[in-house]
């Protein structure tokens, strides 16, 4: 076969190597099509005519860097097309070729330019009849692009019967390689896309085909194909196709109880997992997902025209692949938040370190999807905002976050994400890092030693191939000219449906087994809603008095606190909050199936709690928002579900040593009470570490009137320069830390702290720990 | 209509198109942009989303981020409303969900932001489907008003109404906001992109 089948179920495995290749991917000269080169086997537009008449000479031809210009369009019945001229220019014989010929008259040409047409737009009809050309022959690229996006103007009905009343009207002697090339695009059709043919019960569509073949070639391969695969569909056991593993995000979870939760937990026991085992499993569920998406699905026409009914079963595989990639969010989201020891911030910065070594891990793998699932999860604001965790992460994670965190950057319309994957999607192994990118880097060069050996594929981040096939099928029209289908639209969408399908058949390569402790324990992580996240991490960190929404209810004794000893509340807050996190998490999360709540708490009770405050006074707005509205997994389950009240006003800073943290599970109301042991103050000692603010003394224009503080970490040994250093790094200065001092901002007066001053004694810990930086005068 | 003039001195707003899928976001999005590649559109070029445009004849760069299609990525929405300078608060009138999921993402953009207020705008799109209207210009009036943030109907249908008129608005909002507020945001996106670097 000399086209790539693009069906289906993906690339076949490249047998032959495909045929070099006469002109470039995309006709109009200027496209920024150029950019994918790599992709270009795939997206080969074969030219409809500029072949015929050379090949009756022995001439060897091949075009080098053709010129392509637009030439206008033809217009015929029902059908429109875009005419292009190409100059192709000749390849001299070598002599020993051309002994035996004498120099013909094509010898002496150069070049000579032919006349190309591509097909922009037809009637249903013409669209079908023109997978065989005027002469007679089949396009490999027409046909791929025809078979992959045709859902969108037709249905598989319509072009069958299509083709066999074109195949009845041509005439038995003088069309025979016609009619012998509609056979071969009704084998294609069958072999790409078996998808189409699978209707139950009695699959109508293939018993026709099968009529046809028996009625007008009987015996034919056709036939037989037809036949085995009707055969094959009526199996029991042919349900693989179709199924694909959704997973509920809702409450999935909880499904495990008793043993096997505890059990799992033991077994795995995360984070004290090998990072590249976990980053492997993922990888292998992503790509079990990832090869069974039928890439029309994505098309705009079928994904994103919504209040259609039918599109969870019309785009099942991509579903099944958005799933997949939130489950991997919401686990990283509820992992961080329930952390099963994460009784300090040091020890809930252990499991963002380890998601972010799973991440790392992902890029190594070129796993694009969990990779920026994790990077999504860590990035969530109920995770983001624990700025103590992050504060307690080394300078090395930090930084290496920030690098897989660029690979997603939205700039300039999500660039980075996409050279990468045209650089890498068929690569063996990943090696492109960004120039600033030292950690990844590294991490290359020490794999690239062992690169002889390592053959991965590829998972892309399917959301952005998303956006591209709902933009373009937002900006470009179904129809032209009165109706006529705009198959230019369709070689559009084309283009980036074989993308994914090269994506697919590169996913191949990866061959991981499954674990079944991976498994059970992926399956046994009990994920939040939204609301129940964002809550729990207001628990974690309680939001700073004066600015979130949690506190508008509170609008009024907010100010009054702002007003007064705000700094200081501030301050303490701090401290206490840190140990206000230790208890609630030693107490309540252990094993979430092990506590029952005193609260006899429903779903709905938990946004009572918060939805209940009186609204802001300033602004009329009623914050009640209906359970159904907001999360329609926890409500209208009926399973039993996590949740978690806040018993006092949400997030006031001033209650929060009432706040305590109720988990229940909904179903089993008057459960087994063992109430929570309230947090206490007894083992309220020194933290240790500080949070301390930094200012730069500055004459900058643009900061002026504004102090801008940067928050650091300061740990119980750590001296002036260090500080400084840490100082230096947060507020992005540089330059040398010895030209710098430090001094404390008292009331009354600046204590400036000496060289070699541990500061973290040195503070004066009855004021703010607001800290100011200067040059020093030289 | 003057000159754009020199990149250097403009300022850039981000601005983000956030609603429920199928409320016609991208409709909106390509409409204001498409009118400089009419030819050819492609989604995957570098500068697909970035216009100059002048608003109140004063020049700025628009970069405007709609992951129409992503919806259902529910985890990657707070990433990006993180950068936001303004958004577009989309709903369409012939579907009540999308409007009544307003709040949902007016609250998790206030909670990203950690603010009290932020610039947005109330977008009612789809108007010209008048029969099958199902949210009133009064409802959609109220919601902006329990809400605290301007109202506009568009339409990307031909002929747009509205639809560079949204974009601008919210470029106005952002601008009009209490020169305090202003810094603060801009600062705040600017520490909480720094924030990981400590």
């Amino acid at each position: 076969m000399l086209w790539p089948v693009l069906g289906d179920e993906g690339l076949r495995p490249p047998s032959p190597p495909l045929p070099p290749l006469p002109q470039p991917s995309a006709p109009r000269p200027a496209s920024k099509a150029s950019k994918s080169n790599k992709l270009v086997p795939l997206l080969l537009c074969a030219p409809c005519k500029p072949t015929q008449r050379k090949r009756q000479s022995t001439t060897r031809w091949y075009v080098q860097q053709p010129t392509w210009r637009l030439w206008g369009e033809e217009k015929g019945d029902g059908v429109i097309y875009t005419v292009y001229l190409k100059k192709v220019r000749y390849h001299r014989p070598t002599r020993s070729l051309s002994t035996s010929e004498s120099d013909d008259e094509i010898s002496h040409l150069e070049w000579e330019t032919v006349r190309v047409r591509f097909l922009k737009a037809g009637t249903v009809q013409r669209l079908v009849e023109s997978l065989a050309n005027d002469d007679g022959e089949l396009e490999s690229t027409y046909i791929n692009v025809f078979l992959a996006t045709y859902r969108a103007f037709t249905t598989p009905p319509e072009v069958l019967e299509l083709l066999l009343v074109r195949y009845d009207s041509l005439d038995e002697a003088a069309n025979a390689q016609h009619r012998k090339t509609l056979v071969q695009a009704l084998h294609v059709w069958l072999d790409a896309y078996p998808g189409d043919w699978r209707s139950s019960p009695g699959h109508p569509l293939l018993t026709r085909l099968l009529d046809f073949a028996h009625r007008r070639l009987p015996g034919s391969e056709l036939e037989l194909k037809a036949r085995h695969r009707l055969h094959s569909f009526s199996q029991p056991d042919d349900q693989l196709d179709n199924s694909c593993t959704i997973y509920d995000n809702g409450r999935l979870g909880l499904h495990c109880s008793g043993d096997t939760f505890a059990d799992s937990w033991s077994s795995y026991s995360f984070p004290e997992v090998s990072h590249r085992h976990l980053a492997e499993q993922l990888t292998r569920m992503d790509a079990e997902v990832f090869r069974k998406l039928v890439a029309h699905q994505c098309l705009g026409a079928v994904w994103s025209r919504r209040g259609d009914r039918s599109r969870s079963h019309d785009a099942a595989t991509v579903l099944a692949t958005v799933n997949q990639f939130n489950a991997v969010s919401l686990r990283v989201i509820s992992t961080i938040l329930l952390a099963d020891e994460g009784t300090k911030a040091q020890e809930r910065a252990r499991v963002i370190e380890t998601w972010i070594d799973v991440a790392q891990e992902l890029r190594i793998l070129k796993n694009f999807s969990s990779l920026k699932a994790i990077v999504s999860g860590l990035q969530s604001n109920p995770v983001y905002r624990l700025e103590k965790c992050w504060q307690c992460m080394t300078r090395e994670k930090h930084e290496l976050f920030r690098e897989l965190e660029r690979i997603f950057s939205e700039e300039n319309n999500a660039w980075t994400q996409r050279e990468l994957l045209i650089k890498e999607g068929t690569a063996k192994f990943a090696d492109t890092a960004g120039r600033s990118d030292r950690h990844l880097q590294k991490i290359f060069q020490k794999q690239n030693i062992h690169a002889g050996n390592i053959s991965y594929g590829t998972i892309p981040y399917l959301g952005t191939f998303l956006t591209d096939l709902t933009m373009i099928d937002t900006a470009i029209p179904d129809t032209i000219a009165e109706g006529l289908i705009n198959f230019d639209k369709r070689r559009k969408e084309f283009e980036v449906l074989a993308r994914i399908r090269l994506l697919q058949g590169a996913a191949n390569a990866y061959n991981f087994n499954v674990d079944p402790l991976f498994e059970r324990w992926f399956h046994s992580i009990v994920v939040l809603d939204d609301r129940e996240s964002y809550n729990l991490s207001c628990q974690i960190e309680i939001p700073p008095a004066g600015s979130t929404i949690n506190n508008r209810s509170t609008a009024a004794k907010k100010k009054l606190q702002q007003n007064h000893n705000n700094s200081q509340q501030q301050h303490q807050h701090q401290h206490h909050h840190h140990n206000h996190s230790n208890n609630h998490n030693q107490s309540g999360h252990r094993k979430n199936d092990s506590i029952a709540s005193t609260s006899s708490s429903s779903s709905s009770q938990f946004y009572c709690d918060l939805d209940s405050l009186p609204s802001s006074p300033h602004n009329s707005l009623d914050r009640r928002i209906s359970p159904s509205q907001m999360s329609s997994s926890s409500s209208s389950s009926s399973l039993p579900s996590l949740d978690i009240s806040l018993s006092s006003g949400g997030g006031n800073g001033a209650g929060n040593s009432q706040s305590r943290l109720n988990v229940s599970q909904g179903g089993n109301s008057n459960g087994t009470a063992a109430g929570l042991p309230s947090p206490s103050h007894s083992h309220k000692s020194s933290p240790d570490f500080y949070i301390i603010k930094v200012t730069i003394e500055s004459d900058n224009v643009e900061t002026e009137g504004v102090i801008l503080y940067k928050s650091i970490m300061l740990s119980n040994n750590e001296r002036t320069p260090q500080v400084i250093r840490n100082a230096m790094l947060k507020l992005g200065i540089e330059g040398n830390p010895d030209q710098f001092t430090l001094a404390q901002v008292l009331p009354d007066r600046e204590m400036v702290l000496p060289n070699s001053a541990n500061v973290y004694y040195a503070v004066n810990t009855a004021h703010n720990l607001n800290f100011i930086l200067r040059p020093k005068k030289t | 209509m003057t000159r754009p003039p020199n990149n250097d001195n403009l300022m850039t707003f981000k601005l983000v198109v956030v609603g429920d899928g199928g409320v016609g976001k991208s409709a909106l999005t390509i409409q204001f942009f498409q009118k400089l590649f009419v030819t050819d559109y492609d989604p995957t070029i570098e500068d697909s989303y970035i216009q100059h445009t002048e608003v109140d004849k004063q020049w700025c760069i628009l970069d405007v981020l709609d992951t129409a299609g992503q919806e259902e990525f529910s985890a990657m929405r707070e990433q990006y409303m993180r950068k936001g300078d303004g958004f577009l608060l989309v709903y369409s009138v012939t579907d009540k969900q999308s409007y009544e999921n307003i709040v949902n993402f007016y609250t998790q953009i206030l909670r990203v932001k950690d603010r009290d207020v932020y610039p947005m705008l109330l977008v009612a799109n789809k108007v010209d489907l008048v029969h099958l209207r199902k949210v009133t210009e009064e409802q959609g009036r109220e919601l902006a008003h329990r809400l605290s943030i301007p109202y506009i109907e568009t339409s990307a249908k031909d002929p747009p109404l509205n639809v560079d008129a949204a974009f601008h608005e919210v470029v106005r909002i952002i601008r009009n906001q209490p020169p305090a507020e202003l810094e603060k945001n801009r600062r705040k996106r600017r520490r909480a992109a720094k924030c990981t670097i400590l």
